[in-house]
């Protein structure tokens, strides 16, 4: 007896330290080791820098499993391939076939990544834009390059996916988000309503703009030259002029000259010299997308080069031009081609994705000044013919419009330019016999010119279900 | 102990003398001839008896009345022995089949068969031992009724998916808990090199070290390890020693594999029919015939290239193991040892695992009141495994997409590196290129117990895992995925450690003075904490060479990262079951869990069973019923919970590395949820266990309905809240299903042997709620309520249009009007499930004299396999220049053809190749899952060597699968989402194999 009294003590005392044993809150809480709450990572004017540049980065890499569907491939690769300047080889990894064809659909995952990678990126800036922390030159900065980004997003997703505003503002948007709701299924604003929210952003950035970091982030003439473009699609072209003008006299940016010019395309590095680039999304020596990377489908020295210059583009080019030394010719898939040679670095710090140049704003502010005025025309559009060494454009009446927006696809080539240029003018899709039979004639009124509302979108948000682009 | 068991003898001695007694000698063996310990041998309708000693050798006095004796043992079936004149017995005895008093391992303990209320089931070392399956979780296929084991893919190494009664989760994990000696585990694939077959913590565990695997299968079995449950939990037991003289076996195998299953339908066509269908395409295109003639060119016509990308990247792969051990002790303290080695070389290039392990585990018992045991197991498995999928290093992707115009080698002999219309040459990267991974995984235990009074014992134990996991990959920078990078290499490491310690109070109680009723209580206390700590590098610019693949060679380093990752788990237990006579048993068990994984809210988590048994066969009346000589009814219901989700999921996140010109970014990784917490499973169980003709026949049969609430989701947002999905606890399914298991000894003769072994499995899973009631789409295909997880949801194929050639889809389900337009026009409809409606397995074994055959064929009815490359084999001229596979030869050509191929139109007809029932074929099959021919060396001839026992056996796996689907392209087996990925060919295996003991 008396020796399992002594046992039944040992076994509660055991059963007790048992169970007081590591009874601690702490033992539960685990702290994620490499990410913050966002209340953490936005505390400071030091994290909304370190936000900002996620806000480029998406720029350049789109969300998961998608990344390349952004600034660093997809973007500029339709801005071409939709329109008539880039064509799949028969040698092809099959990127973009369907683009190629015309025969894309609601399943289209380039569309999916372009749709989900611009909205990470406006979700990324309205954290930045929305932030409490009180105004510096530094916070305003910060805001203004947020402006500027979020503006580039809706502008990017503006022209995919809906039809232009020179053909009814009034017609379906997409979706305005500046505040954060991972609940929210919202529906299409107006193309108007979605205007009116770039031009707001781009005047802030404008206003709150002071600092030249480098050419891949925005600055206050960046925020200008875009804002340029906006009003050249939205048929504006006074206010095109106006802004043109502003960047090409006021920005500081030095023009590109026969001399410099095959150097300035070999350069894949940012730079802080103001030459010609307003803004570019950077590819670094680390972060980028490698064989996804848009140089990696251009060029000829890696495993892809899928993409080929077409035969009616590299005719425009006269023998003297420079930009033509950018086209070599050669042989793929048994056929004669054109190669693009824009994009030539495909390892180690890949070539930048140019966004906005000091030409285009010459281009531009040649195309705004019609009808007016010819002699301006004239005179910006060969500001850049006459440092390319091409003929000077000497036209005159609908004929001079047809030469700039000749020289537009001869300048911006694979740059991501013409497929807009042909939305807003509502021209007709004329593609050479490089392309399939089925798919040389794309008329305006074709409904894959503009690409379908992903259908994982449709699928999880009943609001925007039914207002699909019609034909999809 | 030892002094009442001299009493009897003495007392027993002196009934010798009253009745006209005579005393019998003899021993107690089991099948092989080895002496079995401790056997208690009781005189039938008495109580006078002895035990064995430890050399299996008994003496008993027995009255001239006696005429039955009664042998048995722990984990023995009873057998009886008609006494004849004879004084010396040898008593061989087996394994039990089905007994009340046979031990089973359960959740934190063992119990008696007969107090067990839950669905259990086990698997013995001769089911597991020396299968040529890499993991011990690929072995399990068709051993266990409702268990479904399906392999994804056949790296040797690679990861397997079971399922326990069908999905209960949609976001969640779906895989069981692996409790290995007691130690709830990490398992899985933990690999982190993008795009791989997978890889699979178990293979570091040799098979021939497991004594037993218990699958829990309820809530009465289940809900003790509460939050992390709901799949189910195995509970593997690795061997022990047993005392005696030192015993020794040898195991060895080698043996040869092949693709399991191939159609000759999806055989990739040679150059001149690839020519002559791309001649036809573009002529169908429209092109002219200049064009024509330069795009073949270019394609190969006319440079008399015609090499077979399949047959240079499949390949007959190698099998070998080998395993030792030794066990013995004395009464006090046991030990058993093992080492082992398996090779396999898979059916792919590049494919390959090699694995040593070791075993040991020391068991002592040095006072009547203490014991301790310590366990060490390890192995270490060096591997290579091929890309898979759609990647261009995929050697499987290249023997498919591949033109036979192009050859792996130029005219000189050398490897071709350029002319591959930007695909990957794969044999010259299989020599060149690595992707390495190793594991050394370390699990062991320290056990002790303490006997407080006879009927109180406390045990504490202290468990680890250990893994650490290294992964390497160089691509060279002349060919293939290092060229855009000048050459590239990553190295990874991943280590996982994972600790437990579990204390509890066993009691145990008659609450009647007679025994009639009795009580076992348990309580516990646990704590776990698990951390992975993860090395991340990768450098690129290499020198222009092959002969340097580690990542310190390479000029710019691009990935420098470490990190770690957290979880822990804290938890409070009791269970207790009432017996009453051994004729109704009650049980129910509680735990209190808190894990970090979930939101501060809700942090905590209870969960429970209750479970009842009645052995009618002890009631009165069924005593005359002499053929039923076991009926066991029980049920049970509790709740028990899922917490298989990222360790991080419930926190909104910002996460770093988003960055630009190499300087810190930051951007929004997680929606997060604080009030996220366990999904709830509660199942609910009926079953029956019958034993007929003194158990020559027993039946198990089990109806369950599992009900999950609280469903961890991904929820879809829309894409414009910058995030594509957010988990959350919404939604609730149901998993409703009979299992049945039927062991028959249909013959026991001397010299011939013949059993059956059958199980049936029927699952059927509906979704019950989701948010708001709408349809969630992933991929292939739709989550819905109503239907089943796993449901594919895709516009259905209605075939070629005989006028034109073209492909035609049906407008909607109903299958009435067709469209030559895919969507819109096409609608997408409900069209079969990846999981099978019923599966399980056929196992005879036949024993004639010396020879042993056994045939295991296992089935799998009802469901639909995706192929995600079919768009590219078959797509009607899509990926024109990929090559094709023979089933387009049946292709529509002229007007009037019947075929369900379309006109073949250089880059392709009409959308032919998007997703729909056209790469959807039956998944039901049938499969010659295991046959042996094994020869029992006679036991007089093997004493003379000194041998105990030797057999020899031939060994064949995956021999022979039939499929209903004469269109199926791969093999049947395509994991739990029943989708092909171009992935490492499943093997089927002739081995030959030698065991003997000494």
């Amino acid at each position: 007896m008396k020796r399992s009294s002594k046992h039944i003590s040992l076994a509660v005392i055991l059963g007790v330290s048992l169970f007081l044993f590591s009874c601690k809150k702490e033992f539960l809480s685990v702290v994620p080791p490499t990410s913050l709450t966002p209340e953490q990572a936005l505390s400071t004017e030091a994290d909304l820098q370190v936000a900002l540049r996620g806000a480029y980065q998406g720029l350049r890499t789109g969300v998961t499993s998608y990344t390349a569907d952004m600034y660093g491939r997809s973007i500029p690769i339709l801005g071409d391939l939709l329109a008539d300047n880039t064509y799949q080889s028969t040698q092809n990894t099959n990127r973009y076939t369907l683009h190629n064809n015309f025969t894309f659909n609601v399943t289209d995952g380039n569309s999916m990544g372009i749709w989900s990678g611009c909205y990470s990126v406006i979700l990324r800036t309205n954290n930045i834009i929305n932030s409490a922390i009180a105004s510096n030159a530094n916070v305003d900065q910060y805001k203004g390059e947020a402006h500027a980004i979020r503006a580039l997003a809706y502008f990017t997703l503006i022209r995919f996916f809906s039809r232009p505003y020179t053909d009814a503002p009034t017609g379906q948007g997409v979706p305005i988000i500046t505040t954060y709701d991972p609940s929210a299924k919202p529906g299409r604003s107006s193309i108007a309503e979605v205007y009116t929210l770039i031009n707001d952003d781009l005047n802030k950035a404008y206003s709150l703009l002071t600092k030249f970091t480098n050419s891949s982030q925005f600055n206050k003439y960046a925020a200008k030259a875009l804002h340029a473009k906006v009003y050249l699609t939205m048929g504006d072209l006074a206010n095109a002029r106006t802004a043109a003008l502003d960047v090409i006299n006021n920005g500081g940016f030095s023009p590109l000259t026969t001399a410099n010019h095959a150097g300035y395309w070999a350069n894949s590095a940012i730079t802080t010299s103001k030459l010609e680039t307003i803004f570019e999304v950077s590819s670094d020596a680390v972060g980028n997308l490698s064989f996804d990377a848009l140089s990696y489908l251009y060029s000829q020295a890696g495993n892809y080069g899928d993409m080929l210059c077409a035969d009616d583009l590299y005719a425009l080019y006269e023998a003297g031009d420079v930009r033509r030394a950018l086209y070599p010719t050669g042989t793929r898939g048994g056929l004669p081609s054109v190669f693009i040679n824009k994009y030539p670095v495909i390892t180690g710090d890949v070539s930048d994705t140019k966004v906005l140049r000091l030409s285009e704003m010459y281009l531009i502010a040649a195309e705004a000044s019609l009808p007016a005025n010819e002699t301006d025309a004239r005179t910006y559009v060969n500001f850049v013919t006459s440092r390319r060494g091409a003929s000077p454009i000497t036209s005159t009446g609908s004929q001079l419009l047809e030469d700039i927006i000749r020289e537009r696809r001869k300048e911006l080539a694979f740059e991501g330019d013409r497929y807009f240029d042909l939305m807003r003018l509502k021209r007709t899709v004329q593609r050479s016999t490089n392309y399939p039979a089925t798919a040389r004639s794309i008329t305006y009124d074709n409904y894959r010119r503009i690409l379908p509302i992903p259908q994982i979108e449709t699928d999880a948000n009943p609001t925007i279900k039914g207002q699909q682009n019609p034909g999809y | 102990m030892r002094k009442f068991v001299l009493l009897c003898c003495t007392f027993l001695l002196g009934l010798t003398a009253i009745a006209q007694n005579r005393t019998i000698t003899g021993k107690v063996v089991d099948r092989d001839n080895n002496k079995i310990a401790n056997a208690s041998i009781q005189i039938k309708g008495t109580n006078t008896g002895t035990s064995a000693n430890a050399d299996g050798q008994f003496t008993l006095t027995i009255p001239a009345t006696a005429k039955i004796l009664v042998v048995s043992a722990v984990g023995y079936a009873d057998r009886e022995i008609t006494l004849t004149n004879n004084n010396n017995y040898t008593v061989q005895i087996d394994p039990a089949v089905s007994n009340l008093e046979e031990v089973v391992v359960i959740g934190y303990g063992t119990a008696r068969k007969a107090d067990v209320t839950g669905s259990i089931a086990s698997v013995k070392a001769p089911d597991i031992e020396n299968r040529p399956f890499s993991s011990v979780d690929r072995v399990l296929q068709g051993k266990v009724a409702g268990l479904q084991s399906v392999s994804p893919n056949g790296l040797p190494g690679g990861n397997q998916q079971i399922l326990i009664r069908g999905v209960s989760s949609i976001t969640a994990s779906t895989q069981p808990l692996w409790v290995i000696d007691g130690v709830p585990v990490n398992s899985g694939d933990v690999s982190r090199l993008a795009i791989t077959n997978g890889t699979n913590l178990l293979s570091t565990l040799n098979p021939n070290d497991i004594e037993d695997i218990t699958v829990l299968k309820d809530a009465a079995s289940q809900s003790i390890y509460g939050s992390r449950a709901a799949n189910g939990v195995i509970l593997v037991t690795t061997k022990k020693g047993r005392s005696g003289k030192m015993r020794f076996r040898f195991d060895s195998e080698v043996g040869q594999s092949d693709i399991a299953y191939v159609n000759d339908r999806y055989r990739p066509l040679n150059a001149q029919e690839y020519l002559d269908l791309t001649r036809e395409g573009l002529t169908n295109l429209g092109a002219t015939t200049a064009q024509i003639n330069s795009t073949l060119t270019s394609l190969g016509l006319g440079n008399g290239i015609d090499f077979d990308w399949y047959n240079s990247t499949a390949r007959k792969g190698t099998q070998q193991q080998y395993n030792l051990s030794a066990e013995g002790g004395n009464e006090k303290t046991s030990f058993f040892v093992s080492a082992g080695r398996f090779i396999q070389d898979g059916t792919t290039i590049n494919s390959r695992m090699t694995r040593n392990s070791g075993n040991i585990r020391i068991n002592s018992k040095p006072t009547d009141r203490i014991s301790f045991g310590v366990n060490l197991n390890g192995g270490v498995v060096s591997g290579r495994s091929p890309l898979n999928g759609g990647s261009f290093g995929n050697p499987v992707l290249s023997s498919y997409f591949q033109l036979p115009t192009r050859s792996a080698y130029n005219a000189d002999g050398t490897f071709n590196i350029s002319n591959l219309g930007g695909l990957h040459n794969t044999v010259f990267l299989s020599e060149v290129d690595k992707r390495f991974n190793r594991q050394v995984s370390l699990r062991g235990s320290l056990t002790g117990e303490y006997k407080i009074l006879d009927n109180l014992r406390f045990k504490t134990a202290y468990g680890v895992d250990y893994n650490t996991f290294e992964e390497d990959q160089y691509n060279n920078p002349l060919h293939g995925d290092g060229l855009a990078s000048n050459g590239r290499a990553f190295g990874y490491y991943t280590r996982y450690f994972n600790w437990v310690w579990t204390n509890t109070l066993d009691y145990k109680q008659k609450i009647t003075k007679n025994g009639d009723l009795s009580a076992n209580v348990q309580l516990g206390y646990e704590s776990q904490k698990s951390d992975g700590y993860f090395i991340s590098v990768q450098s690129q610019d290499f020198p222009p060479t092959t002969a340097l693949i580690y990542p310190s060679a390479g000029a710019r380093p691009t990935t420098a990262s470490a990190t770690i990752t957290e979880y822990t788990f804290l938890s409070q237990f009791a269970s207790t079951s009432v017996n009453y006579k051994n004729k109704y048993v009650a049980s129910g068990s509680f735990r209190r869990d808190g894990s970090s994984r979930f939101g501060a809210n809700n942090r905590y988590g209870n969960f429970w069973s209750v479970g009842a048994t009645w052995n009618v066969d002890k009631e009165k009346f069924m005593e005359k019923i002499d053929f039923i000589s076991q009926l066991k009814l029980r049920s049970s219901y509790g709740v028990n919970g899922n917490a298989g989700i990222g360790n991080y999921d419930a926190l909104p996140l910002y996460g770093f590395g988003f960055n630009y010109n190499q300087q810190p970014g930051s951007a929004p990784t997680n929606v997060g949820d604080p009030n996220l917490t366990w999904e709830l499973n509660k199942p609910f169980n009926v079953g029956i266990d019958i034993g007929l003709l003194k158990n020559k026949i027993t039946i198990t049969a089990d109806y369950y309905i599992r009900k999950s609430e609280n469903l961890l989701l991904d929820v879809p947002l829309s894409r414009t809240s910058g995030f594509g999905t957010a988990t959350r606890n919404i939604g609730a399914m149901e998993n409703r299903g009979i299992e049945f298991a039927i062991s028959a000894a249909v013959m026991q003769k001397r010299n011939f042997k013949w059993d059956v072994d059958f199980n049936f499995a029927n699952n059927k899973n509906i979704v019950t709620s989701l948010p708001g009631g709408a349809d969630i789409l992933s991929g292939a295909f739709v989550i819905r309520q109503g239907a089943s997880i796993n449901s594919f949801f895709q516009r259905i194929y209605a075939g070629v249009d005989p006028t034109n050639g073209n492909p035609l889809w049906y407008t909607d389900g109903t299958r009435k009007t067709t469209t030559n337009v895919y969507p819109p026009a096409a609608a997408r409809a409900l069209v079969g499930q990846s999981l099978p409606k019923y599966f399980g397995s056929l196992t005879n074994s036949l024993t004639f004299k010396n020879f042993v055959v056994t045939a295991q064929f296992y089935y799998n009815f009802g469901n639909q396999v995706y192929n995600t490359w079919g768009s590219y084999q078959l797509g009607a001229g899509f990926g024109a220049t990929f090559n094709k596979v023979a089933r387009i030869l049946d292709r529509w050509q002229k007007p009037g053809d019947q075929t369900d191929i379309p006109r073949y139109v250089y880059n392709g007809n009409n959308n032919f190749q998007l997703a729909s029932t056209a790469w959807m074929n039956n998944g039901d099959f049938i499969r010659l899952r295991d046959i042996q021919v094994g020869y029992n060396v006679d036991k007089k001839l093997l004493e003379k060597f000194g041998f105990t026992s030797a057999n020899f056996y031939i060994r064949g796996t995956n021999l022979w699968t039939w499929v209903k689907d004469k269109d199926l392209p791969f093999d049947p087996e395509q994991g739990t989402t029943s989708s092909t990925n171009l992935n490492v060919f499943i093997p089927k295996t002739i081995t030959v194999g030698l065991n003997i003991a000494f």
